[in-house]
């Protein structure tokens, strides 16, 4: 009698608890717990590192695996080793900014140029051109650092290595990404506005000013930010193209560091790095937001997908 | 032929193929003769030996005595990583800041053939350069050094030792000076392996082989020094030997090592990781030993005395000094003379000894008190070092004594053909094989 | 005779030109493609003429001295016999090295290939109100430094960094663990987080594409989520999948500086290593540059592919 009572109380509850779990996983329009803690916790991964080695560079002590804040010593207080007052840091930054700005506008005409000529033009040689533009895409970038270096050391050895061995390296090296972006544009926007312009009676050239070009700019903008964003930190193309110690940008004073006993001053110029980064990143989603008011493709979301 | 083909795009693509066939037609003559090993200067450089003494050739003329310290230069150094004292320096451009000098760093190197390659294709026109003597007769082969004019380096003959007056590598002094001194030995944690035990050891090379700090040994990413330690190991004392079963002993003991205890290459191995517990025993330069107190938290007393160097007690291992050369296309070679001289002056050389730990070979100097005297870096670091003399008495093996020499194993430049099997042996111990 | 007057000024408002590119469209036939020349012309010299030098000092010749490279440029006279030497060593004691290059590779792309589904997934479709926020968190890494990325890593991996305070904290190891001292774990977790907001965003837009009426229909059809998942997202995701392993797994061959950074041993050395060193020695010019041969070898593949997986969304919307 008090077993079968037993087991009639015991019974529903463990099976409902079974069940709990099945439906919990056979419910379609749950939330999706175990997804967002993945990316959360894949989003605090990503970006504790960086918190973590932002606030070292404001260490009181020579330490950089413990944070002891707070004190701008590495800043600009020590007189040899401080960001403010170590040439080879003011030097290694001012050399990183020159190598992004320079090669930004170099190869975002150059790669927009391309991007229009390759979109309309049909053909072997077209296929031919197409061909090299996608290998230096995809080519990985040692073999294109080394190849470079090469060519400057046997071929071409009147540029010396140094800052314009790495301009024309970060160039080719960079050329392609606004190609790939621009068409990807150009693939949305069609012929349809081209042509009605020419319908009423403007001339190839004037069309693409009016027409093509304004509506390329969230394009342009894009791949502008992308060149100077993925120039800045380049290391492998500038360190094999370097020269003399004025021309190593701080990429490569990082690494030059790191495998040695870096102060936190070190970490200091990469804060003020990415401080320069986030600036200009911040001011090109403002010209992008204002470039594409009333167009559809404004917004994050959108840019994202451009990468 | 077809009407077809004379159409104009046809007619382009044929003349421009041909405007570019034409400059490779004549290149084509010129390659007629197989390209072959045709240098400048010449193909063969004097090997150097301590009993065979080498006069290199002069390269042209040293500059002039009334030559005028060039105006705005930036002056280019190429030299080790952490080698000089940013404060010395920091002087030197001061001094200088009549005429205008700038400084924008160091170029630097890990290992020499990554320097010399860095010379060599120009990457760095540096004003100043500073090699080892096994690679000086190559670079006066190959053009790359210009003679230096001894009367604006006066410091030179005042302050060094009688030793170096005229060296066997380089006689008279003709492209080099000597930078440091530094012996070869074994460097390691005294907290973990006791002076006795390594003292007492019939083979204390051998403890780089132990299997008992397995993971915890440390060599330098220079080929020269690591297996000079493996010839020391076998009791070969010729540190340039080109012999098949020496140079068969060193391969088999560098790929025992890796099998034994794992070893890690890095450069700070001594100066660094040493002291920071990532190794308990290392191949050590006496220099690297020396200068490990300033890298090693918290600096304190006891902290100090945890990092040991062994060198053999009758002072028969590897020695050696470094040197500071011009290189040929140095773009300022007054201002590089000027800075020799002040680097070797003997108040320069010992505040940069105090941060480097390479004693200068300074005839001022006096070896013993070393071990209880302070240098200046020590007195700098006051607020957050404890105080430490130039060498601390705890490692007395890693001060470097005139009577060193004579009796020391001196690397010197070996042929090509030696230098590539010693390459390959390395490249193999490099690429980890054995595990 | 009103038909005809009208028609004959409208025939010449539009003039004849030469013969066009597009049939509605009047552009002359160079118009376009001399857009492409500045770029082509750059490419040539700085794209294809370098790779052809590699190739001439691959298979050069030595000088005596320094026993650095002389380039031929003529293939007459090419000789086999820097290639045959390093061919001959990566046989054998390179063989290691290249082994530990595919592994580290393949188990780090696997990595960076769960991990980012997920996250991707995740923003694409539970994304919502919080959408952009998620996408600048995910895009910023592109925008700090990989190197800057790297140190804070050797930073909290350090004996006594965080990583190894957390650890012993947590009681899960008893003395502390050095992770930059030559583990492969280390190596490859450096690789992942290195590369993986490269693969997260592709994966993002791609997934981002996919319909959700198709899902719903699944669902409709009866499928719990998990069918849903394998009989329809993945299957559709597959392009994108294969596009991001690639993106990734490409740059991933060529690394050097990750494991030089992570690591210092010679038994996490890959192929990238090989050919760091030997350009940074005197007398190893050519090694490097049939290293940098093999190297393309060796992903020739995956290269072709993602250039028309690449051509092929350029084309086709």
């Amino acid at each position: 009698m008090s077993e079968s009572v037993l087991t009639a109380r015991t019974e529903p509850i463990s099976r409902a608890r079974r069940g709990f779990v099945r439906r919990w996983l056979g419910n379609p329009w749950r939330k999706p717990t175990i997804l967002a803690t993945v990316t959360w916790v894949y989003l605090a991964w990503s970006l504790i590192p960086l918190v973590v080695a932002i606030a070292v560079s404001f260490n009181v002590s020579r330490s950089i695996s413990s944070v002891n804040p707070f004190s701008l010593h590495w800043w600009w207080s020590d007189p040899i080793d401080s960001l403010y007052h170590d040439p080879e840091l003011h030097t290694a930054v001012i050399q990183s900014l020159k190598l992004s700005v320079t090669t930004m506008v170099i190869a975002v005409p150059l790669g927009v140029a391309f991007a229009l000529g390759i979109d309309r033009w049909h053909g072997r040689p077209a296929t031919g051109v197409n061909f090299v533009m996608l290998l230096s895409f995809v080519m990985p970038e040692i073999i294109l650092g080394l190849s470079l270096f090469f060519v400057f050391s046997f071929v071409l050895k009147s540029v010396p290595l140094g800052t314009p061995a790495q301009i024309l390296g970060l160039v080719t090296f960079q050329i392609s990404y606004p190609v790939i972006i621009v068409r990807a544009r150009l693939l949305t926007i069609g012929k349809d506005y081209e042509e009605a312009a020419m319908d009423l009676g403007a001339t190839p050239k004037q069309s693409i000013r009016a027409v093509l070009l304004p509506m390329l700019y969230p394009a342009i903008l894009a791949s502008a930010a992308i060149v100077f964003a993925d120039t800045i930190d380049d290391f492998v193309t500038v360190r094999y193209l370097s020269g003399p110690a004025s021309s190593e940008p701080l990429s490569v004073k990082i690494y030059g560091a790191a495998r040695a006993e870096p102060t936190p001053a070190v970490n200091a110029a990469a804060t003020f790095m990415l401080l320069a980064t986030l600036i200009v990143a911040a001011l090109a989603y403002i010209l992008y937001r204002v470039v594409t008011k009333g167009q559809r493709g404004g917004g994050v979301t959108d840019l994202a997908t451009q990468f | 032929m077809d009407p077809k083909d004379l159409s104009r795009r046809n007619f382009l693509i044929r003349a421009g193929a041909t405007a570019a066939a034409i400059p490779t037609l004549s290149a084509i003559l010129d390659a007629c003769t197989k390209p072959g090993a045709t240098i400048s200067g010449s193909s063969a450089f004097q090997i150097a030996r301590p009993d065979n003494p080498v006069t290199l050739p002069m390269n042209g003329e040293p500059i002039a005595t009334d030559t005028p310290i060039e105006q705005g230069a930036t002056l280019e150094i190429l030299n080790w990583s952490v080698y000089m004292w940013k404060y010395v320096l920091n002087q030197f451009i001061q001094q200088q800041s009549g005429n205008g000098i700038k400084f924008s760093g160091i170029s630097t190197f890990n290992n020499m053939d990554e320097g010399v390659q860095k010379l060599q294709s120009g990457k760095v026109k540096a004003d100043v350069f500073f090699p080892t003597i096994d690679v000086l007769g190559k670079l006066v082969a190959a053009d790359l050094l210009q003679p230096l004019n001894h009367d604006l380096i006066p410091a030179l003959q005042q302050d060094n030792w009688a030793a170096f007056q005229n060296p066997y590598y380089d006689q008279e002094w003709r492209y080099s000076v000597p930078y440091t001194i530094y012996t070869t030995g074994i460097g390691y944690r005294r907290d973990i392996i006791h002076d006795d035990v390594i003292h007492g050891m019939d083979n204390p090379w051998s403890i780089l082989w132990d299997p008992q700090y397995k993971g915890q040994i440390g060599v330098y990413p220079s080929y020269r020094d690591v297996m000079a330690i493996a010839l020391m190991k076998n009791g070969i004392t010729d540190l340039n030997t080109g012999q098949d079963a020496d140079l068969e002993k060193v391969r088999t003991d560098l790929l025992a090592m890796i099998d034994a205890t794992s070893p890690l290459i890095a450069y700070d191995a001594a100066y660094n990781k040493l002291p920071k517990g990532k190794f308990a025993a290392v191949t050590a330069w006496s220099g690297d030993i020396v200068a490990a107190w300033g890298y090693n938290p918290p600096y304190t007393q006891s902290a100090y005395q945890n990092v040991g160097y062994w060198f053999p007690a009758d002072r028969k291992g590897p020695i050696d000094n470094d040197l500071i050369a011009i290189p040929k296309n140095a773009e300022h070679p007054r201002l590089a003379h000027e800075f020799i001289n002040y680097w070797i002056a003997f108040k320069n050389a010992m505040n940069n000894f105090s941060w480097n730990g390479y004693q200068p070979p300074q005839t001022k100097a006096d070896v013993n008190a070393l071990t209880h005297e302070q240098g200046l870096y020590s007195k700098q670091s006051s607020s957050w070092a404890a105080p430490t003399p130039y060498v601390g008495p705890w490692q007395p093996d890693a001060a470097v004594r005139e009577s060193d020499f004579p009796i020391g194993y001196r690397e010197g430049p070996l042929p090509a053909d030696v230098d590539d099997r010693w390459h390959e042996i390395w490249s193999e111990f490099q690429a980890g094989v054995g595990q | 005779m009103s038909v005809s007057s009208e028609a004959q000024p409208v025939r010449r408002r539009r003039p004849r030109r030469a013969r066009a590119v597009d049939e509605r469209v009047h552009y002359s036939r160079w118009f376009w493609p001399s857009f492409t020349i500045p770029a082509t012309i750059w490419l040539a010299i700085l794209f294809i003429l370098p790779l052809y030098t590699v190739v001439s000092i691959a298979f050069g010749t030595v000088d005596p001295i320094f026993r650095n490279a002389l380039p031929v440029y003529e293939p007459w006279w090419w000789s086999g016999e820097q290639f045959g030497r390093v061919l001959h060593d990566s046989f054998g004691f390179y063989r290691n090295v290249y082994i530990h290059t595919f592994e580290y590779v393949i188990v780090a792309s696997a990595i960076c290939l769960v991990l980012s589904y997920a996250v991707a997934y995740y923003v694409a479709r539970y994304g919502g109100k919080r959408k952009a926020l998620l996408l600048v968190l995910l895009i910023a890494p592109f925008f700090i430094s990989y190197l800057m990325r790297m140190l804070a890593w050797i930073n909290l991996l350090d004996t006594n960094g965080y990583v190894n305070k957390v650890m012993s904290f947590l009681h899960l190891t008893s003395h502390p663990v050095d992770w930059l001292g030559g583990r492969p774990f280390t190596v490859v977790m450096g690789l992942v987080y290195g590369y993986i907001p490269y693969m997260i965003l592709p994966l993002y837009a791609f997934l981002d594409r996919i319909d959700p009426n198709l899902l719903e229909a699944g669902r409709d059809l009866g499928a719990g989520p998990a069918r849903t998942f394998f009989r329809v997202t993945l299957p559709l995701s597959r392009p994108g999948i294969l596009a991001a392993l690639v993106i990734v797994s490409l740059p991933m061959f060529g690394d050097y500086y990750t494991q030089n950074l992570l690591s210092g041993s010679p038994k996490t050395t890959m192929l990238g290593n090989l050919i760091d060193e030997a350009v940074n020695s005197t007398g190893q010019g050519p090694k490097a540059a049939v290293f940098v041969l093999i190297l393309m070898i060796l992903v020739l593949i995956p290269m072709l592919y993602y250039m028309r997986s690449t051509a092929r969304s350029l084309t086709t919307r």
